[in-house]
Protein backbone atom coordinates (compact mmCIF):
# COMPACT_ATOMS: atom_id res chain seq x y z
CA UNK A 1 0.00 0.00 0.00
CA UNK A 2 1.38 3.39 -0.93
CA UNK A 3 2.15 6.16 1.52
CA UNK A 4 0.27 9.44 1.24
CA UNK A 5 -3.12 7.73 1.50
CA UNK A 6 -5.91 9.60 3.26
CA UNK A 7 -7.43 7.82 6.27
CA UNK A 8 -10.04 8.89 8.79
CA UNK A 9 -9.22 7.33 12.15
CA UNK A 10 -12.81 6.65 13.20
CA UNK A 11 -13.96 5.53 9.77
CA UNK A 12 -10.99 3.50 8.56
CA UNK A 13 -9.18 2.23 11.67
CA UNK A 14 -11.18 2.20 14.91
CA UNK A 15 -13.22 -0.97 15.55
CA UNK A 16 -11.69 -2.74 12.56
CA UNK A 17 -10.65 -6.38 12.83
CA UNK A 18 -6.93 -7.04 13.27
CA UNK A 19 -5.73 -10.21 11.55
CA UNK A 20 -2.45 -12.06 11.17
CA UNK A 21 -0.82 -12.81 7.78
CA UNK A 22 -2.93 -16.00 7.53
CA UNK A 23 -6.12 -13.95 8.09
CA UNK A 24 -6.67 -15.39 11.58
CA UNK A 25 -8.49 -12.91 13.80
CA UNK A 26 -6.38 -11.41 16.60
CA UNK A 27 -8.34 -8.54 18.12
CA UNK A 28 -10.17 -5.34 17.26
CA UNK A 29 -8.76 -1.84 17.04
CA UNK A 30 -10.24 -0.62 20.34
CA UNK A 31 -8.24 2.61 20.44
CA UNK A 32 -5.16 4.16 18.86
CA UNK A 33 -2.06 5.48 20.57
CA UNK A 34 -0.97 8.89 19.28
CA UNK A 35 2.22 10.87 19.67
CA UNK A 36 2.93 14.46 18.70
CA UNK A 37 5.60 15.13 16.08
CA UNK A 38 8.01 18.06 16.25
CA UNK A 39 5.37 20.41 14.84
CA UNK A 40 2.76 19.29 17.41
CA UNK A 41 0.76 17.21 14.93
CA UNK A 42 -0.46 13.81 16.25
CA UNK A 43 0.41 10.62 14.41
CA UNK A 44 -0.53 6.99 15.07
CA UNK A 45 2.09 4.93 16.88
CA UNK A 46 0.16 1.84 17.97
CA UNK A 47 -3.11 -0.08 18.03
CA UNK A 48 -4.56 -0.54 21.53
CA UNK A 49 -6.72 -3.59 22.14
CA UNK A 50 -8.84 -5.17 24.83
CA UNK A 51 -11.40 -4.07 27.41
CA UNK A 52 -9.01 -1.63 29.08
CA UNK A 53 -8.72 0.25 25.77
CA UNK A 54 -12.38 -0.04 24.81
CA UNK A 55 -13.84 0.75 28.25
CA UNK A 56 -12.73 4.39 28.46
CA UNK A 57 -13.88 4.89 24.88
CA UNK A 58 -17.37 3.63 25.70
CA UNK A 59 -17.49 5.82 28.80
CA UNK A 60 -20.16 5.74 31.47
CA UNK A 61 -20.66 3.05 34.06
CA UNK A 62 -20.36 0.19 31.57
CA UNK A 63 -17.05 1.48 30.25
CA UNK A 64 -15.59 1.97 33.74
CA UNK A 65 -16.81 -1.45 34.81
CA UNK A 66 -15.33 -3.11 31.73
CA UNK A 67 -11.92 -1.48 32.20
CA UNK A 68 -11.85 -2.12 35.97
CA UNK A 69 -12.70 -5.83 35.68
CA UNK A 70 -10.11 -6.36 32.96
CA UNK A 71 -7.53 -4.51 35.04
CA UNK A 72 -8.24 -6.71 38.08
CA UNK A 73 -7.89 -9.89 36.03
CA UNK A 74 -4.62 -8.90 34.38
CA UNK A 75 -1.46 -10.47 35.77
CA UNK A 76 1.46 -8.17 36.82
CA UNK A 77 3.21 -8.81 33.52
CA UNK A 78 0.00 -7.79 31.74
CA UNK A 79 -0.26 -4.47 33.58
CA UNK A 80 0.04 -2.42 30.37
CA UNK A 81 -2.86 -2.13 27.91
CA UNK A 82 -2.12 -4.58 25.07
CA UNK A 83 -0.64 -2.65 22.16
CA UNK A 84 0.51 -3.49 18.67
CA UNK A 85 3.13 -1.10 17.33
CA UNK A 86 2.09 0.45 14.03
CA UNK A 87 5.39 -0.85 12.60
CA UNK A 88 3.74 -4.32 12.59
CA UNK A 89 0.92 -3.17 10.29
CA UNK A 90 1.33 -4.43 6.73
CA UNK A 91 -2.05 -3.61 5.19
CA UNK A 92 -5.02 -1.38 5.96
CA UNK A 93 -8.19 -2.50 4.25
CA UNK A 94 -11.55 -3.72 5.50
CA UNK A 95 -9.36 -5.43 8.13
CA UNK A 96 -5.95 -4.43 9.49
CA UNK A 97 -3.30 -7.03 8.67
CA UNK A 98 -0.21 -7.25 10.85
CA UNK A 99 3.03 -9.19 10.52
CA UNK A 100 2.69 -11.07 13.82
CA UNK A 101 0.47 -13.84 15.20
CA UNK A 102 -1.77 -13.75 18.25
CA UNK A 103 0.57 -16.03 20.24
CA UNK A 104 3.51 -13.70 19.65
CA UNK A 105 1.58 -10.62 20.76
CA UNK A 106 -0.47 -11.70 23.81
CA UNK A 107 -3.08 -9.01 23.11
CA UNK A 108 -5.97 -10.88 24.72
CA UNK A 109 -5.04 -11.28 28.42
CA UNK A 110 -8.69 -11.61 29.44
CA UNK A 111 -9.06 -14.61 27.15
CA UNK A 112 -5.81 -15.97 28.60
CA UNK A 113 -7.15 -15.58 32.14
CA UNK A 114 -10.40 -17.36 31.20
CA UNK A 115 -8.37 -20.09 29.53
CA UNK A 116 -6.18 -20.64 32.63
CA UNK A 117 -8.81 -20.24 35.36
CA UNK A 118 -12.10 -21.39 33.82
CA UNK A 119 -11.66 -23.40 30.64
CA UNK A 120 -8.69 -25.40 32.01
CA UNK A 121 -10.86 -26.59 34.96
CA UNK A 122 -13.56 -28.07 32.75
CA UNK A 123 -13.08 -31.85 32.58
CA UNK A 124 -11.80 -32.80 29.16
CA UNK A 125 -10.56 -29.34 28.29
CA UNK A 126 -6.95 -30.48 28.41
CA UNK A 127 -7.58 -33.25 25.86
CA UNK A 128 -7.10 -36.01 28.49
CA UNK A 129 -9.03 -38.44 26.32
CA UNK A 130 -6.57 -38.19 23.46
CA UNK B 1 -2.39 10.36 24.12
CA UNK B 2 -5.10 8.22 22.58
CA UNK B 3 -7.47 8.81 19.67
CA UNK B 4 -10.35 8.64 22.15
CA UNK B 5 -8.84 11.59 24.03
CA UNK B 6 -9.70 13.72 20.98
CA UNK B 7 -12.63 12.02 19.22
CA UNK B 8 -15.83 12.95 21.03
CA UNK B 9 -14.25 15.98 22.70
CA UNK B 10 -15.94 19.37 22.37
CA UNK B 11 -14.16 22.09 20.41
CA UNK B 12 -14.44 25.66 21.69
CA UNK B 13 -13.95 28.99 20.02
CA UNK B 14 -11.72 31.67 21.46
CA UNK B 15 -14.62 32.99 23.56
CA UNK B 16 -15.17 29.58 25.12
CA UNK B 17 -18.36 28.82 23.17
CA UNK B 18 -18.80 25.30 21.87
CA UNK B 19 -18.23 25.04 18.11
CA UNK B 20 -18.88 21.31 17.83
CA UNK B 21 -17.68 17.85 18.75
CA UNK B 22 -14.79 16.01 17.14
CA UNK B 23 -16.33 13.16 15.14
CA UNK B 24 -13.20 12.09 13.29
CA UNK B 25 -9.56 12.88 12.66
CA UNK B 26 -8.55 12.96 9.00
CA UNK B 27 -5.02 11.68 8.47
CA UNK B 28 -2.57 11.33 5.63
CA UNK B 29 0.02 8.57 5.74
CA UNK B 30 2.92 10.99 5.70
CA UNK B 31 4.09 10.58 9.30
CA UNK B 32 7.32 8.98 10.49
CA UNK B 33 8.12 5.70 8.76
CA UNK B 34 7.13 2.80 11.01
CA UNK B 35 7.85 -0.61 9.57
CA UNK B 36 6.54 -1.00 6.04
CA UNK B 37 4.56 2.22 5.85
CA UNK B 38 4.37 5.79 7.04
CA UNK B 39 2.29 6.44 10.14
CA UNK B 40 -1.07 8.18 9.60
CA UNK B 41 -0.67 11.81 10.72
CA UNK B 42 -3.59 14.08 11.60
CA UNK B 43 -4.18 16.87 9.10
CA UNK B 44 -7.80 17.82 9.69
CA UNK B 45 -10.35 17.66 12.49
CA UNK B 46 -13.94 16.85 11.49
CA UNK B 47 -16.56 18.50 13.68
CA UNK B 48 -20.29 18.11 14.04
CA UNK B 49 -22.84 19.40 16.54
CA UNK B 50 -24.01 15.83 17.04
CA UNK B 51 -22.24 13.49 19.41
CA UNK B 52 -24.36 10.49 18.49
CA UNK B 53 -24.37 9.04 15.03
CA UNK B 54 -21.58 8.25 12.67
CA UNK B 55 -21.30 9.86 9.28
CA UNK B 56 -20.84 6.33 7.87
CA UNK B 57 -18.31 7.77 5.43
CA UNK B 58 -20.88 10.10 3.87
CA UNK B 59 -18.77 13.12 4.71
CA UNK B 60 -16.75 12.10 1.67
CA UNK B 61 -18.05 13.10 -1.74
CA UNK B 62 -16.86 9.83 -3.29
CA UNK B 63 -19.06 7.85 -0.90
CA UNK B 64 -22.19 7.34 -2.99
CA UNK B 65 -24.15 4.48 -1.39
CA UNK B 66 -27.94 4.41 -1.20
CA UNK B 67 -29.06 7.94 -2.01
CA UNK B 68 -31.74 8.02 0.68
CA UNK B 69 -29.26 7.05 3.41
CA UNK B 70 -26.81 9.59 2.03
CA UNK B 71 -29.43 12.33 2.13
CA UNK B 72 -30.52 11.50 5.69
CA UNK B 73 -27.01 11.23 7.09
CA UNK B 74 -25.87 14.43 5.39
CA UNK B 75 -28.96 16.28 6.62
CA UNK B 76 -28.38 15.09 10.19
CA UNK B 77 -24.79 16.29 9.98
CA UNK B 78 -25.50 19.35 7.80
CA UNK B 79 -23.38 21.50 10.08
CA UNK B 80 -20.29 19.33 9.57
CA UNK B 81 -17.07 21.32 9.53
CA UNK B 82 -13.48 20.48 8.79
CA UNK B 83 -10.72 22.31 10.58
CA UNK B 84 -7.09 22.18 9.53
CA UNK B 85 -5.07 20.86 12.48
CA UNK B 86 -3.02 24.09 12.43
CA UNK B 87 -6.15 26.06 13.32
CA UNK B 88 -6.78 24.00 16.45
CA UNK B 89 -4.96 24.52 19.69
CA UNK B 90 -4.64 21.50 21.95
CA UNK B 91 -4.34 22.20 25.65
CA UNK B 92 -3.57 19.36 27.97
CA UNK B 93 -4.97 19.90 31.44
CA UNK B 94 -4.20 16.61 33.10
CA UNK B 95 -6.70 14.05 31.85
CA UNK B 96 -8.91 16.60 30.06
CA UNK B 97 -7.75 17.78 26.66
CA UNK B 98 -9.42 20.83 25.17
CA UNK B 99 -9.43 21.86 21.55
CA UNK B 100 -9.82 25.55 20.72
CA UNK B 101 -10.34 26.95 17.24
CA UNK B 102 -7.84 29.66 16.44
CA UNK B 103 -7.99 29.75 12.65
CA UNK B 104 -10.03 28.91 9.58
CA UNK B 105 -12.81 26.41 9.33
CA UNK B 106 -14.51 25.12 6.23
CA UNK B 107 -17.17 22.72 5.04
CA UNK B 108 -16.06 19.25 3.96
CA UNK B 109 -15.22 18.49 0.39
Amino acid sequence: MSDGRELDLQLHLLDRQVQDPDRRMICKVDDLELELDASGRPYVTAILAGPRALGPRLGGRLGRWMAAIAGRLATPEESEIPRIDFAQVTEIGSAITIARTSDELNVAPLEGWLDRHVIARIPGSLHESE
Amino acid sequence: MKASDLIGRPVLDSAGRRVGIVTDLRCIQDGPLRGAMAAPRVHEVILSSRRVGSMLGYQRQEQRGPWLVRLIVRWLHRDLMVLPWESVQLSDDGEIRTLTVTGDRHRPR
